[in-house]
């Protein structure tokens, strides 16, 4: 009877720690995470005091995070209106983007590679958009043509949006941006 | 045994007397059952925080083991891609990385990047995870970034051999660990930044400071 006793402890205690372990650092972990509107950035995986969650996460794949003081990545898997987002919608990327030295716009999948798509743009940069008058940022991403900067989709099924902004003041208080901040992501219409 | 088989029949109702000890033996199964589950809820807790804090020591995937031979002659040297090489996630296309793997055993190590048009950054990313350090172009002096990585050990060496009442210009950076990787990144604005950018990142000297 003990060693039934034992045996159930040690495979309770082993199977369910080894199990939420490995379901904790599968994915970006959810400690350490600041939410700016649509936009999701982790701003401690760049400095020494990175939560252990997320280091754990971090070494499990060849990654070299932006350091703290280089620059900050957001991602947006997500409209404005909560929404998933999808390649069978049109979506319009307006607003502002926080005082950088450069940054960067781009479409991944859901493990942040870029799509392999007939058209050679996955991003754009701050030199390579066209400004309106006001000096606001506009972007249209879907997968038709689109008049202006258009940034291509995949034709169907969800992605990312991967906000990063280099040499950057905010990336040690990320946690206190607010939305406006940041590019909205507003969804036009869907197929 | 248990003490109720024991006793006298006649001391107890004739109804109940067989049935206490399927009852009371039921319950201590529960109970050593609940106890059990409880046993082996808090090992669960251990056995996964211990898990968690354990991965970055144990892991031979991450990005200082993948890129442990690159940049070892003096330069940074760029990321390999193409197929079978290591699968960097989560990185910017309008980026060009070239990277210095240091190895502090046999000494501190001094990294210096001279700057151009294009916004560069100096990261410092320790084995098992984290970033020790990292600067930005615009903190470079007559557009040289320079500074040195050092242990702990060394730079309580470096601070007992300064001269006194003297300051030293130079910028000391401790890692924790022994091993590591020092990354330039070089933002590309335009597609055709690309052979300035990687002449920027492939730039980077990090040789031996003595």
């Amino acid at each position: 009877m003990r060693v039934v006793t034992l045996a159930y402890v040690i495979a309770l205690g082993a199977g369910l720690g080894f199990a939420s372990a490995q379901y904790a650092i599968a994915g970006r972990p959810l400690f350490g995470m600041a939410q700016i509107g649509p936009w999701t950035s982790w701003p401690r995986s760049g400095s020494k005091d990175i939560d252990p969650y997320m280091r754990a996460y971090l070494v499990r794949g060849v990654h070299l995070p932006l350091g703290a003081g280089e620059g900050l990545e957001l991602i947006a898997d997500r409209d404005a209106s909560g929404q998933l987002l999808d390649g069978r919608c049109r979506y319009l990327i307006t607003g502002t983007t926080p005082t950088t030295r450069g940054w960067t716009i781009g479409v991944t999948d859901l493990d942040g590679r870029a799509f392999r798509l007939p058209l050679e743009r996955s991003g754009f940069s701050d030199a390579e958009i066209v400004r309106d008058e006001r000096g606001d940022l506009r972007i249209a991403a879907a997968a038709g043509p689109e008049a202006g900067n258009w940034l291509p989709l995949p034709t169907n099924g969800r992605f990312q949006l991967r906000l990063r902004l280099y040499d950057t003041p905010i990336s040690s208080h990320a946690n206190e941006m607010r939305p406006e901040t940041l590019p909205r992501i507003g969804r036009a219409d869907c197929r | 045994m248990s003490a109720v088989d024991q006793m006298d029949p006649s001391s107890l109702p004739a109804r109940a007397a067989p049935r206490l000890p399927w009852r009371s033996r039921l319950a201590g199964l529960v109970r050593r059952f609940a106890l059990a589950t409880l046993a082996g809820l808090v090992l669960a807790g251990i056995v996964h925080i211990v898990t968690v804090l354990l991965i970055p020591q144990v892991s031979e995937h991450d990005a200082a083991a993948a890129y442990a031979t690159l940049g070892t002659g003096g330069k940074a040297e760029l990321l390999p891609t193409g197929a079978g090489q290591p699968d960097l996630r989560d990185a910017d296309p309008a980026t060009v990385t070239a990277v210095c793997s240091y190895d502090l055993s046999a000494g501190p190590m001094r990294v210096v990047a001279r700057t151009g048009s294009l916004p560069l950054g100096l990261s410092l990313h320790r084995r098992g995870g984290g970033v020790v350090y990292a600067i930005t172009e615009r903190a470079a002096i007559r557009g040289t970034l320079e500074f040195v990585v050092m242990t702990e050990a060394q730079h309580d060496d470096r601070l007992a051999q300064d001269d006194e009442g003297e300051t030293n210009r130079e910028l000391r950076v401790v890692s924790d660990t022994e091993q590591g990787l020092i990354v330039a990144r070089v933002l590309m604005e335009r597609p055709s930044d690309r052979t300035e950018a990687e002449a920027l990142a492939t730039g980077v000297a990090c040789g031996l400071a003595d």
